[in-house]
């Protein structure tokens, strides 16, 4: 039952998203394991369309934000306003009051904003003059980055990389797609009018259940040893941290879930792994995200798996 | 592939358990001790798990009362009435229960109920024997016991594939025997029986008691039973007479020792008999196999012992008795010396007790004589006379009526065995008026160079002579020198197999204990105190001991937390090697769906996805494989086989 609305999902935003199964797939799982996305790629690639029409297709709310450099925290979380004829302020929420929120180019931020956009995500509530609102849920952020651009950008320090679940780059679309793309008329009308292939509240209801999905000794083992050879590896200087642990758990629960198990397989850690934890550590000579997903890689094709 | 692996689990698991019920029945009937009616009972066993394992009913549960019920009654009336010995009425129990048991097994609980009672007819037979084909028995119990306990864990968990557990009860097993052995080394030995008395039966010998019937020696002399091995401390040139006891008053038919015995105490290490300067003493090493007698044997002369207990007995012969020897194997060390042992005694007239009616041996012994000669002369005289002129035979006639013995074998016969020519050769001396008395014991003995120890038989029981001569016991050995028969070299290796086995595991001692203890305490006594002495090792084993012990517990607990889903995991392994033989990239560091896909790639099979769907489902999903599972499991894996 799941396994299909999930099938519907997948499909309905592949409508719209074509030959990025993979990536639309960790997106969903990220959802389902109630984390955050970091999409890195260069622009015009779709990452706006992918956190729109997973927005549209969940039937959640959804707000694009464009982080730029003068943006400040209230503009996303919002501000008291006093109002006259109450004669009191009242609280005037921001764009962060959504399901599903796209941080677009989140880097080209102050770092003030970033961290109250960060802090909000970890908590998931946000406190203005000290009054707190909890946040919609589903709650779920997809933040981009520009990799090339380098100036005037604040880029994102470990301990906010930390927060978000996975990070995913979308790559060039494989060329018949993009063949097809050059003819399409990207309008954000036609995926507005999209029908959602499953509610907010199934959403919702699935996120709880992936928690009891089943993990047996040997994969958290399996798990333990990833994390601890990524402290050991002499070609990183940061390894994994206790929270990466957790959010890897997470994720492949949460993929497990996804491929309609009750129980975790090795492949679910292989699959998920690089993801989650890529761009967790910092490696000696750093280059680029994509080099330490393949150092995860490399670490684990020396890690037995569990039989 | 081997068939037994190829077995189900189950399968092997009945397997197991006839097994274990016959390594019970055959410990008990290989002690000896079963009359044939058990014996043939025992039999039933084989149609009884023939049938088990072919999977046919179980016998109807009245028959199996009615049955169990007679057994009890036949076993108290066994008990107190038939063999009038609850011990060996238990061991009738037993069989009698294993052979109802093996036509009536249905729930789990049964297995272990054999498996109890092959335990107990195990403790049984260990206080009936002490053979060596006890210990091989034994040994195999305890590897299927093992086995089948492990196998019992996994069918209980409803898992039927096939076998992947060798590596899991090898540790066990293992790690049983080194507790078995930590146990046997460590707990203390206390003479006695668990039982109270002794079930062992000891080899009934003659000439070592109190009173010896003349020409008892005959009936034994063809008995190959070994009395006891002897390691020398270095090459001692033969003959070898191995000395037991003497004995002085012959009233015709029997000699009698009427020595009074004087108990003797320890002396630091050693019983001391006489005072001798170790450097002339030959050590010798002796096992004794368990006697009907209380004698310790050693060569001519021992002047000291060490071995177990606090006292023992000897008397002015220098023959030793330790009561508590007796029906037991027994070691200790000997040491003799060469030199001649003076005449102590004052009243030598014991030495010369004649039985009535002499008037024929003492002109006999005038004839070969002559009156000028020394008593050694003599003496001399006579052993070569009688050694010439009588030939050595063992079917000697039983003497006419009114005939003394002796008289038949000097003027009539003219053949017998050691005790009449050295029985002759006394009363000779004694009528000459030197005194001289009789020794029992071993002469000779066959040299085992397996182990370069002498094994001394039953057929090796002798009798000579020692005499006063000039104030010094001298031996004289009137009897001619017969052939010995060779034993074949399987056959002394196999006693050197056994005598290790008595030595080592059977006369297990506290006495032994200590030796281990003095030596495993030798780097930590240099600032002696003795009275720690043995304390000190017992703790060193128990500290290095313990923890290797605790060690490889939880090496072996691991391994069988990884080990838990054995079949399962086991038949994924093989289609994962399988796929790797065909070509496929398989290494360590795979998980399931390279496997599958791999398996796809080098053509295996469309059952690959279900078979690694079924294999992530049991293995990680935590469900418990059903029959059909299993059954499907096990069917996805033979078509990926062929």
């Amino acid at each position: 039952m799941e396994r299909q609305s999930l099938k519907r999902l997948q499909e309905s935003i592949e409508s719209v998203i074509k030959g990025k199964s993979d990536a639309v797939k960790m997106a969903i799982v990220t959802l389902l394991g109630k984390g955050h996305l970091l999409l890195e790629d260069v622009p015009g690639i779709g990452k706006t369309t992918l956190a729109f029409t997973l927005a549209k297709a969940t039937n959640c709310s959804f707000q694009r934000v464009q982080f730029t450099s003068d943006l400040l925290p209230t503009d996303i979380i919002g501000v008291n306003i006093y109002n006259p004829d109450t004669k009191e302020f009242e609280f005037r929420s921001g764009p962060l009051f959504a399901n599903i929120i796209l941080a677009d180019e989140i880097n080209r931020t102050n770092p003030k904003t970033q961290s109250a956009l960060l802090e909000a995500m970890n908590e998931r509530r946000v406190s203005v003059d000290r009054r707190t609102y909890r946040l919609p849920e589903p709650f779920m952020v997809i933040a981009t980055q520009n990799p090339l651009e380098y100036h005037g950008t604040f880029p994102l320090p470990e301990s906010q990389l930390d927060r978000f679940m996975m990070h995913l780059k979308l790559g060039y679309p494989a060329l018949e797609y993009e063949r097809q793309v050059l003819f399409q008329q990207a309008s954000f009308d036609s995926i507005e009018s999209m029908e959602p292939a499953i509610s907010s509240e199934e959403i919702l209801r699935m996120q709880q259940e992936v928690d009891a999905v089943k993990i047996d000794d040997s994969l958290v083992d399996y798990i333990m040893s990833i994390i601890t050879h990524t402290r050991r590896s002499d070609k990183i200087r940061l390894g994994v941290s206790p929270r990466g642990g957790q959010f890897l758990l997470k994720a492949v629960k949460a993929t497990a879930y996804y491929e309609g198990r009750e129980y975790v397989t090795p492949d679910d850690i292989k699959g998920a792994a690089p993801l989650v934890l890529g761009h967790r550590i910092i490696l000696k000579a750093q280059t680029y995200i994509s080099d330490a997903e393949r150092i995860i890689e490399e670490i684990m094709s020396v890690i037995p798996v569990p039989v | 592939m081997p068939s037994v692996i190829g077995c189900s689990m189950p399968q092997i698991y009945k397997f197991l358990t006839a097994l274990l019920a016959s390594t019970g029945c055959i410990s008990l009937v290989i002690t000896g001790e079963m009359n044939p009616i058990m014996m043939i009972t025992g039999i039933g066993l084989f149609p009884g798990y023939y049938r088990f394992l072919r999977g046919m009913a179980p016998a109807p549960k009245w028959a199996v009362s009615s049955f169990s019920f007679l057994t009890l009654i036949v076993f108290f009336f066994d008990s107190f009435v038939i063999s009038n010995d609850s011990f060996l009425g238990v061991a009738h129990l037993t069989i009698t229960f294993q052979v109802i048991k093996s036509f009536a097994l249905k729930e789990p609980w049964d297995h272990l109920q054999v498996y109890f009672m092959a335990l107990l007819q195990l403790i049984v037979a260990s206080e009936l024997t002490n053979s060596i084909a006890f210990g091989i028995i034994f040994l195999l119990f305890l590897v299927a016991f093992v086995s089948a306990m492990v196998l019992s864990h996994f069918v209980k968990e409803g898992t039927t594939g096939k076998v992947r557990f060798r590596a899991p009860v090898f540790a066990i097993s293992v790690l049983a025997l080194f507790f078995t052995f930590l146990f046997f080394v460590s707990l203390p030995r206390v003479s006695g029986k668990i039982w109270g008395k002794s079930h062992i039966k000891s080899i009934r010998t003659v000439g070592f008691s109190e009173r010896v019937d003349f020409g008892s020696f005959g009936d034994i002399k063809a008995d190959p039973t070994v009395i006891m091995r002897v390691e020398l401390s270095a090459a001692e040139g033969r003959p070898y007479y191995w000395r037991g006891m003497t004995l002085n008053y012959f009233d015709g038919t029997s000699w009698a020792n009427t020595l009074e015995k004087v108990r003797i105490y320890k002396d630091g290490e050693l019983f001391m008999i006489r005072p001798f300067r170790q450097e002339d003493a030959i050590a010798q090493k002796i096992f004794l196999e368990p006697m009907d007698n209380e004698v310790l044997f050693g060569m001519s002369d021992i002047a000291a012992v060490e071995s177990a207990g606090y006292s023992m007995a000897t008397d002015f012969a220098h023959s030793l008795f330790l009561p508590f020897k007796k029906g037991k194997r027994f070691n200790y060390l000997a040491y003799s010396t060469r030199d001649s042992v003076p005449v102590a005694e004052k009243n030598l007239l014991r030495y010369l007790q004649l039985p009535p009616g002499m008037e024929g041996i003492s002109r006999l012994a005038k004839d070969i004589t002559d009156p000028g000669d020394s008593p050694d002369q003599r003496a001399q005289k006579i052993e070569r006379y009688l050694m010439r002129n009588y030939s050595y035979s063992l079917s000697v006639p039983q003497p006419p009526d009114g005939m003394s013995p002796i008289d038949d074998f000097l003027f009539n016969t003219r053949k017998g065995y050691c005790e009449h020519y050295a029985t002759a050769m006394i009363l000779m001396l004694r009528t000459l008026g030197i005194p001289s008395r009789i020794v029992t014991g071993f002469f000779g003995g066959e040299t085992n160079d397996y182990g370069q120890y002498i094994i001394v038989r039953q057929s090796n029981a002798h009798s000579w002579v020692e005499a006063d001569i000039d104030g010094i016991w001298k031996r004289f050995d009137p009897t001619p020198p017969v052939s010995e028969d060779v034993t074949s070299g399987i056959s002394l290796f196999l006693d050197m197999i056994r005598m290790k086995w008595g030595r080592y595991i059977v006369a297990f001692s506290l006495f032994d204990q200590r030796e281990i203890a003095r030596f495993m305490s030798l780097p930590f006594r240099l600032p002696s105190m003795p009275e720690l002495k043995s304390l000190r090792g017992t703790v060193l084993v128990i500290v290095f001991a313990l923890p290797a012990g605790l060690m490889l517990v939880w090496v072996i607990m691991k391994s069988l937390r990884w080990k838990r889903y054995g079949p399962v995991t086991g038949y994924y392994l093989r289609v994962r090697d399988l796929v790797r033989k065909r070509g496929g990239a398989i290494t360590p560091f795979s998980t399931p769906a390279d496997v599958s896909r791999e398996a796809v790639k080098t053509g295996m099979g469309s059952g690959i996805s279900e078979f690694v769907t079924l294999y992530e489902e049991h293995r990680f999903g935590g469900k418990i494989m059903t029959e059909e599972a299993g059954a499907n499991y096990k069917e996805l894996f033979r078509e990926l086989n062929n």
